[in-house]
């Protein structure tokens, strides 16, 4: 698959500001299912671009202007390739207690430290573990239920978290955005001996629609002999080619998609982002289009969609599984 | 004894429960000590205290001044300073010389392997959760290489001399212990006041420490520099330990600059100067870590350099120390000492840590329980002195609160025995004469590539309120000067 990715921001300022520094956090990640082909950054003020990497190893780019500015916006563009992934290469349902007996083991807990430990934004306490894993089950199964529990359980609403947000906060509140549903998720997981580590990306909600304006953001999860694997607990998915993956971090503030430093004599501001993702041809010309008028489509109606969609695709599967587990007992 | 002599020591305690400096059991002047109390003795307690406020004098002309916050106003004053100074002899100096490198290079190569291969912890020596449960754990510096492979360029180790006359380890400081700058203008202060006392002793110079630091600093310079540029960064002028700062970047000729003075260009640090921008390669930070960068730690510091953080990461810059040094200085991780020196070094501890008991081990436990009176209770998680326990100064009934909270979560607490510190000579401005006040020892140690130094001398803390343990300065602590004897 192609798409295009258009991530833009604008800063307006009500007094001059004398210095300022950003850092984006914005490029999708190379790897074995993602290529970006083309890409640009650019700014209004065309100030030079500091390339760099973060703690993680991802590539971000730095804006330092040099005079005093008003406003500044900010627009990268991406054209890029998405591998299209076999579900079917995710599941597994065959619960093995040696995978139980190595995420135990100290040296486990030792190489995977970074993504066990929990952070101020993942913080949650054992006795306060609000859903149960089973060892009856295998890793992926108990993950795939955390995920339509947190889904089920909590309303996506913007505006009532912001990015501070702990999981005991939003297991209070009850309504959160992505990243609350991540972080909760992480903790949970975490607190279960399974590494976990928040992603950040795109996602890609069928063409015709603008993103809901916001980077998305989901969780990855470590399973013996699988590897890393995406949950999308704020749409019950399983990260396929829909998720674009730009950088994963023990939390949100490892992956902030925009970071800003401002010496102002005032802080008010406005700043406005719009995200937009569009599959293509990939015979389409290699332009960045500039003005797509779509109605967009109400948010939550487009997770819906989305949603209901790879339901429908994993109940098929798990159809699919249970007939060959069916005909392996008969052949048996 | 002639009356002078009297008069002037005449209100020195000898207790026997503590370790006296300069008086052995008999009472008699212990031998190193001898020229400089006969020096003393000739002289009346009207001229130690025009002594006194001439090294006073001395203190607010070199203009070493420390801030004091109260309600509405800060008040600038001098860190007390005694005329009475301490003195080391070789032999005793040389253990503790090569004690404290000793620890300086253990706790190295345990934050190396702590942010690369955790070999320790895999070989069950320290727990995980010692490790990653600690605030200054970075996960930032995973895999960070610093050049030369030195976290800890700077390390203050504090010692002090229990009842059984051996020296023990308090702690050590690896999180840039500050106290250096008082050390030398100590010793400006006594040659100025007692040259003709000093004078008598063949002791080591000690401003030979801004020549040495620099020199470290040179060493961890990044790839393909040749002569690299240093700086010293301050939090600024409102910072207690400004005057060290400057101090330091004085002595050392290089120029001291705060946050906004820098600047990150394509991972290399750039320092603003009216010729132009200048690239800078080493930098002694006296920020903490959470405020070095805003785009990689705290967001809201104003005191870092946006972006200094991947310069580091990218080995263009080195900081002194590095970055996430001070899990390994925590309470909870000093009580391993011990087993990370042999661990790392192969050697037996050369210096004492004060023993330790962990209450999540049964048999210590039982001893603990059975002890409380005669120990030191410590939560392994606070910082602060928070939650301590001193047993000789509890009730029967706090003896049994204490030992319920303990055992309700034993793996939470540990326990020492009452360490006591020694005594020395002190001037007292009330009874203008010489009373006897507990000190500790701060010694500073540096770690370079291919190099290393320890300051022959160090910072004598002396607690100024009669029969008080705490050496603090803000607890209103004085300091001595520390001559530590040449062959």
């Amino acid at each position: 698959m192609e798409y295009t990715i258009k991530y833009k921001a604008v800063n307006t300022y009500e007094a001059t500001v004398d210095e300022a520094f950003w850092q984006f956090l914005l490029r999708p990640e190379e790897n074995k299912t993602q290529h970006v082909r083309i890409s640009r950054f650019t700014n209004s003020l065309n100030t030079g671009i500091d390339i760099s990497t973060n703690t993680f190893g991802f590539p971000i780019c730095r804006v330092h202007p040099k005079k005093p500015f008003d406003a500044i916006s900010f627009e990268a563009n991406y054209i890029m390739s998405k591998e299209v992934i076999n579900p079917f290469s995710a599941l597994d349902s065959v619960a093995n207690p040696e995978h139980y007996i190595l995420i135990k083991s100290l040296n486990f807990k030792i190489d995977y430290e970074r993504f066990l430990s929990t952070t101020p934004l993942t913080q949650l306490e054992k006795t306060q573990l609000p859903f149960q894993f089973s060892e009856e089950r295998s890793i992926f199964d108990n993950l795939t239920e955390l995920n339509e529990w947190v889904h089920k359980t909590f309303t996506f609403k913007t505006s009532v978290t912001d990015v501070n947000t702990t999981p005991v906060q939003f297991l209070e509140k009850g309504a959160g955005v992505c990243q609350d549903f991540t972080h909760l998720f992480l903790a949970i997981a975490r607190l279960n001996n399974i590494p976990a580590r928040y992603t950040s990306g795109y996602l890609h909600q069928g063409n015709g629609y603008q993103g809901d304006s916001q980077m998305h953001a989901w969780a990855e999860c470590y399973i013996p002999e699988k590897g890393w694997l995406g949950f999308d607990p704020a749409n019950n998915l399983i990260a396929l080619e829909n998720h674009i993956k730009v950088a994963h971090g023990q939390d949100y503030s490892d992956c902030a998609p925009i970071k800003g430093i401002i010496y102002s004599n005032s802080a008010a501001n406005k700043t406005s982002y719009t995200v937009e993702v569009n599959a293509r041809a990939e015979s389409d010309p290699d332009v960045f289009s500039e003005n797509q008028l779509f109605e967009p489509l109400p948010f939550k109606q487009q997770l819906a969609f989305q949603s209901q969609w790879q339901n429908q695709q994993y109940q098929q599967q798990q159809q699919l599984r249970q007939q060959l587990d069916a005909d392996e007992d008969q052949a048996l | 004894m002639s009356i002078t002599q009297q008069s002037i020591f005449a209100s020195y305690d000898k207790d026997p429960k503590f370790y006296d400096e300069i008086f052995d059991e008999k009472g008699n002047v212990k031998k190193v000590y001898q020229t400089l109390f006969d020096l003393y003795s000739g002289h009346s307690s009207q001229d130690f205290a025009k002594l006194n406020d001439k090294a006073k004098a001395s203190f607010f002309n070199q203009g070493i001044t420390f801030q004091v916050y109260t309600d509405q106003e800060a008040k600038e004053k001098i860190f007390p300073f005694d005329l009475f100074p301490r003195i080391i002899d070789t032999k005793e100096w040389d253990v503790i010389e090569q004690g404290v490198l000793q620890r300086s290079k253990a706790l190295n190569h345990f934050i190396w392997d702590i942010y690369h291969d955790k070999k320790i912890i895999k070989q069950g020596i320290v727990p995980l959760d010692l490790i990653t449960s600690s605030a200054n754990y970075l996960h930032q510096m995973i895999g960070i290489d610093p050049p030369g492979g030195i976290y800890n360029h700077i390390s203050g180790t504090d010692l002090i001399k229990h009842a059984d006359g051996k020296y023990y380890v308090l702690e050590d400081n690896i999180r840039c212990p500050s106290g250096v700058s008082y050390v030398i203008c100590n010793r400006t202060a006594l040659k100025r006041a007692l040259f003709g006392v000093f004078n008598h002793y063949n002791a080591h110079t000690v401003t030979d420490y801004a020549q040495n630091l620099l020199e470290i600093m040179e060493s961890v310079k990044p790839r393909g520099v040749d002569e690299p540029n240093c700086v010293v960064i301050t939090p600024g002028v409102y910072n207690s330990a400004y005057y060290e700062h400057s101090y330091l970047a004085k002595s050392m000729g290089v120029e001291l600059v705060e946050g906004r003075d820098l600047f990150v260009e394509n991972d290399f640090v750039y320092m603003q100067t009216i010729k132009g921008p200048e690239r800078v390669d080493v930098i002694y930070r006296r920020i903490d870590d959470a405020f070095l960068d805003p785009l990689e730690f705290r967001p809201d510091s104003a005191l870092g350099v946006p972006g200094l953080f991947s310069a580091y990461k990218k080995g263009n810059v080195c900081l002194v120390n590095a970055p996430g040094t001070g899990f390994a200085d925590d309470k909870a991780v000093y009580t391993y000492m011990p087993e990370i020196i042999k661990y790392y070094l192969g050697e037996e501890p050369i210096l004492n840590n004060v023993h330790t008991y962990h209450c999540s081990r049964p048999d210590e436990l039982k001893y603990v329980l059975e002890n409380v009176d005669k120990l030191v209770v410590k939560p392994v998680d606070e910082a602060g002195g928070y939650g301590i326990s001193i047993g000789n100064r509890l009730t029967k009934e706090e003896i049994e609160k204490v030992k319920k909270t303990i055992q309700a979560s034993p793996r939470k607490y540990i326990a020492q025995p009452i360490m006591s510190l020694s005594v020395h000579a002190t001037y007292i401005e009330e009874s203008e004469s010489f009373e006897s006040r507990h000190v500790d020892l701060r010694t500073f140690c540096l770690l370079g590539a291919d190099k290393e130094f320890v300051l022959k001398g160090g910072l004598t803390r002396v607690a100024l309120k009669k029969g008080n343990l705490i050496v603090n300065s803000s607890q209103g602590g004085g300091s001595k000067d520390t001559w530590v004897l040449k062959k």
